[in-house]
This record gives C-alpha cells, structure tokens and sequence, in this order.
C-alpha cells in the first residue's frame, strides 16, 4: 500500500511539471522585490492568465523549471525592448488562426492599424516616447476593455490617453497643446459619461480611432460626429452652409460647436447676441444676418410662450385644478421646440415656419386652457366668499332670531 | 316689513344659501373632472381591431405619451413613447418596422432596444394585456 501510495504521488509530481502547471517564473518573482515583483502580482488579474497563458507564451522560457539558468533556455526572449512592444504583442494578436482558439470575434488588425497611427509613424522613425501597446493597456494586469478597471473602458480612456496628452513638457515637443482632456471633461460628452454614466458617450477614441489613431481631418470631423448626430449633420449637407464652409475649409460640427470642449448647445448660439455663432462670419445687416436675427426672434416668441403655457399651468395646477390634458400637449410642445433646434442645422426657414406654427396653434390651445383653469380658480374663491357671506349672515340671524325668542 | 318677517326672510335665505353652497362641492363631486392626475400604473390604450397591422397610435399613460404598436405579424406591444435622449415623443416606422424618433433620428427595435442615433437607454417596455374588447396596457412591475 505504503509503495503504491509513494508511486501515485511521483506520477502526480511528475505528470504535473510536465503539464506545466508549476509556474516558476511566479514563484520565483514574488520572491524579488518592487519592479520585479510587480509583474508577478499584477498578472493574477491579467486577461491572459484568464485564457491559461503563461509568462513563457510571451516571454519564452521554461516557466516548469525552478533552476533560473535552466528556465532562461534558448526560447526565453525575456521583456521587449520599447520599439519592438508593437510586433511583441503583434505576434498573436495579429494571427487570425491563434487568436480564433480564444475568441475567433476579436479583430486580428490592431498591429496593422498601429503603424497608420501618428504614434506608429513615429515609432517606425525611431521615437520611442511615443506610445505602444502597454501604454494604453497596461503591462501583466492587461483587462478586457469591457471591464470597468480596464484602462480601454470608455470612462478610464481620457485618462489613459491625457497620461501622455496631458503631459505639456511631453507635448512641447510635438507642438501640441496639453489641455485636451481638460476641456474634454467640461464637455457636454464628459457629462453624459460621468454624470449619467452613459457609455454611448464619445471619448477620444470614438473621434481619434483607437489603434489607428490620428488627429481627425477637417472634413471627417463630420462623418464622426454623424455616427451618433445623424439628423443634424444630414440637415447640415442639406443646408446653404455646406457649401461655404467647404469654400472657406471650416470644419462642419467644430466651426461652431468646438471640439474638445464641446458644451452643451444652447439658444444663445443662434441670432446676433455676444454668443451667438452666426456673427462669427456674417456681416451687420447682410441677409443671412438679418435671417439669423429673424430666427432668433422666432424662437424666443416661441419660447417666451412655452414659459407663459407653463406658468399658468403651474399655477392652476397648484390652485388644485386639474391641467394633465393641457400638460400632455405640452409635451408635443417640447417635442416641437427639439425639431426646431435640430432643423436650425438645415436653414431651411419655411420647414422652420412651418414646425413652430405646428407649435404655436398647439400653445394657442394649451394658454387657453390654463386661462380657463386659472378662470376655475377665480370663480371656486368666489363661491367660497358668497358660502362665507351666506355662512355669516345665517349666524346673525341665528343670533338675532336667538335674542327675539329670550324677549318672548 | 315687519321686524320678525325679516329676521324670517334672512333665516330662510341663509339656509337656502347655504344649502346651495354646501350641495355644489358634493355635485362637483359627483360628476369629476374629465380627466384624473393620478400616478397611473395601467390604462386602457384602446380597442382590439382598432389597430390595422403595422400601424401604431399614441395614448396617455397619466401624464406621459406611451405608444401602442400593432406589429406586422399583428402582435401588440407597448412602449412609453418618451425618446430617452431628450425627451421627444417617438413614432413607429411601418417601413423599418422600428420605433424612430424624429428629433434626432434615433432608432429602437421592437423590444425597445437602441439601434441608432443618440438614445442612451431603451425603451421602458410596458405589458399589454386584452380584456374583453380593450387593451389594458400596464407597467412591469
């Protein structure tokens, strides 16, 4: 019994270093201290130990041999110099046949899109402070970017990118300014990300890309601003101003809208006020001048009516008259008043017209509803000061009829 | 006139006025407003039949629009009918078969679910239930 025992523990002893389950290279760097232990700790989270790769799948190496000398065999290639981290971790992420064992969805093209980057680019010129694969994903604790902790998941990526964009000693070098992320997290797409932790949300790959990434040209600001503002930027090619912008090269969203610190729009930006964006290049008193002018007022007569329909129904509301039918059509209202902005995109005034009279004729009818409610309130306080008037003169002459009888 | 026929006449015109008074909150009770501010859980969107296939109708969910598809393979299915992008009233597309909001273009697919444009979220899907002739249309809960 006691030889068998001893013969099935030296086959599982055996069996198990030749399987390679025993990881040397872990055992023998949690021994070591800070930047060579590191590596040892941080992979226990990475993606690729998840999939039962070990350090010698990308290192090389014998991971099953506890003898240092032995376990740095031919095959070991140990930590990739910086310029050569791309073709590094290339090697399988650009091989269609390996990557398809761990999951055949995953593009196999990042490498090539890599080198049409401006990082890329100026790897291949020899600039190795630009970045690489491990800037953007992390050495050993690497997370799929579908994991909030990743530093791909949208709401960590403007901090991965500013690591570097942020950095202005770095950037001076390029000429390129250092406040990107700064004014990306004042924008209207940082709020939607942060505040209502809306993922859809653009971050700086869904302009820049992502491996391939470039500063957008002029003109493909559009095309990406599109892919969630379709409406807007159909109405904009439709409208008189795409044609004078590609004249004068302005960029389509950006000439007015900014950006990296894209704010939330607003009315100001339409008519001849100090923020307004048409007096940027229209002359005083030229027609498309006078046209933003006249929209302006049109939209603040608008405006000014959905304020007043909402105050009187505020108030009847509160009086205790009951406003939901009149609210419902407020909706339509609001909904009317969205259409409005957007069609602004596409200059086409009688389309404009047209909506806001839609809208109008609707306020027409909700403002004389709420002056009906407000009429309702007006009339249950008159029939409260008649019932007290009444009320009144019933105890007078109680008290009245109350002294006749005691003189009987 | 008398004094005592004109205390009379007061006491009677206080009675009756106050009859009068106190029996028009009781009528106003009575017969209630056309329509009632409640937080509403379910309502009647309409009538079976009343929805050709692929064609779609907005009702009051309280004070909110909810929409009422009747799809093409004739199955009813409810929505609020509030984009959850800004807050438009959306239609249903008879030609895409998708439910499209015309503020910005977004689109939802026939669970709810965003398919294009800006929405951030889905749809909140609502249950329909038929009772009797009517389509009772109710929050999942």
């Amino acid at each position: 019994m006691k030889r068998k025992l001893i013969f099935i523990f030296f086959v599982l002893l055996i069996g198990g270093n030749l399987s390679g389950e025993e990881n040397n290279c872990i055992k023998c760097h949690m021994e070591l201290e800070d930047e060579l232990k590191a590596p040892a700790i941080l992979f226990e989270n990475d993606i690729h130990r998840e999939y039962g790769l070990k350090c010698n799948d990308c290192h090389g190496g014998n991971p099953s041999v506890e003898d240092i000398d032995l376990a740095k065999d031919k095959t070991f290639k140990g930590a990739p110099p910086r310029n050569q981290i791309p073709e590094f971790c290339g090697s399988c992420h650009s091989n269609p046949n390996y990557m398809r064992k761990y999951n055949p969805s995953l593009r196999v093209d990042q490498l090539s899109l890599y080198w049409t980057s401006q990082h890329g680019k100026l790897l291949r010129k020899g600039d190795t402070k630009v970045a690489v694969c491990s800037d953007c994903h992390g050495v050993h604790g690497i997370r799929k970017a579908i994991n909030p902790k990743s530093k791909t998941f949208p709401w960590n990526i403007p901090s991965t990118c500013g690591n570097c964009h942020s950095n202005k000693e770095l950037m001076k070098e390029y000429g390129i300014p250092a406040n990107q992320e700064k004014d990306y997290r004042e924008s209207v797409h940082a709020k939607a990300l942060y505040e209502k932790k809306d993922l859809s949300a653009p971050v700086c790959n869904d302009c820049h890309g992502n491996h391939g990434a470039l500063p957008p040209e002029l003109t493909s600001i559009a095309y990406v601003c599109r892919q969630c503002h379709l409406s807007s930027s159909e109405l904009f090619s439709s409208s008189p101003h795409k044609t004078a912008f590609d004249e004068l090269g302005l960029s389509e969203c950006e000439a007015c809208h900014g950006n990296h610190k894209i704010l939330p729009p607003t009315d100001e930006m339409l008519g001849i006020g100090e923020k307004a964006v048409c007096i940027k290049c229209h002359e005083v008193d030229s027609k498309p001048y006078n046209i933003a002018k006249l929209l302006k007022q049109k939209l603040n007569n608008y405006l000014n009516r959905i304020d007043l329909a909402e105050t009187l129904l505020d108030k009847a509301q509160k009086s205790g008259v009951e406003v939901s039918e009149p609210r419902f059509k407020l909706r339509e209202v609001n909904t009317i008043l969205i259409q409005v902005r957007d069609l602004i995109h596409g200059l086409n005034i009688k389309e404009i017209e047209e909506k806001l009279k839609n809208g109008n004729k609707l306020l027409d009818e909700i403002i004389e509803a709420g002056n009906s409610a407000l009429k309702e309130v007006k009339f249950r306080r008159k029939g409260l000061i008649i019932t007290l008037i009444f009320i009144f003169i019933l105890a007078i002459a109680l008290l009245l009829k109350i002294r006749q009888i005691s003189k009987k | 006139m008398k004094r005592r026929r004109f205390i009379d006449f007061l006491l009677g015109g206080g009675i009756a006025g106050t009859i009068i008074t106190f029996l028009y909150p009781v009528l106003k009770y009575i017969w209630p407003p056309k329509q009632s501010e409640v937080i509403v859980k379910s309502v009647v969107a309409g009538k079976i039949n009343e929805l050709a296939p692929n064609t779609y109708k907005i009702f009051k969910f309280g004070s909110s629009p909810g929409i009422l598809i009747n799809t093409k393979e004739g199955e009813l299915k409810a929505f609020t009918a509030v984009c959850t992008h800004l807050s438009c009233t959306v239609t249903y597309d008879g030609d895409t078969e998708t439910i499209f909001c015309p503020c910005h273009n977004g689109r939802f697919d026939l669970k709810g679910n965003v398919i294009s444009g800006p929405p951030p979220r889905p749809l909140e899907a609502y249950n329909v239930e038929i009772v009797g002739e009517k389509i009772l249309v109710s929050k999942r809960t």
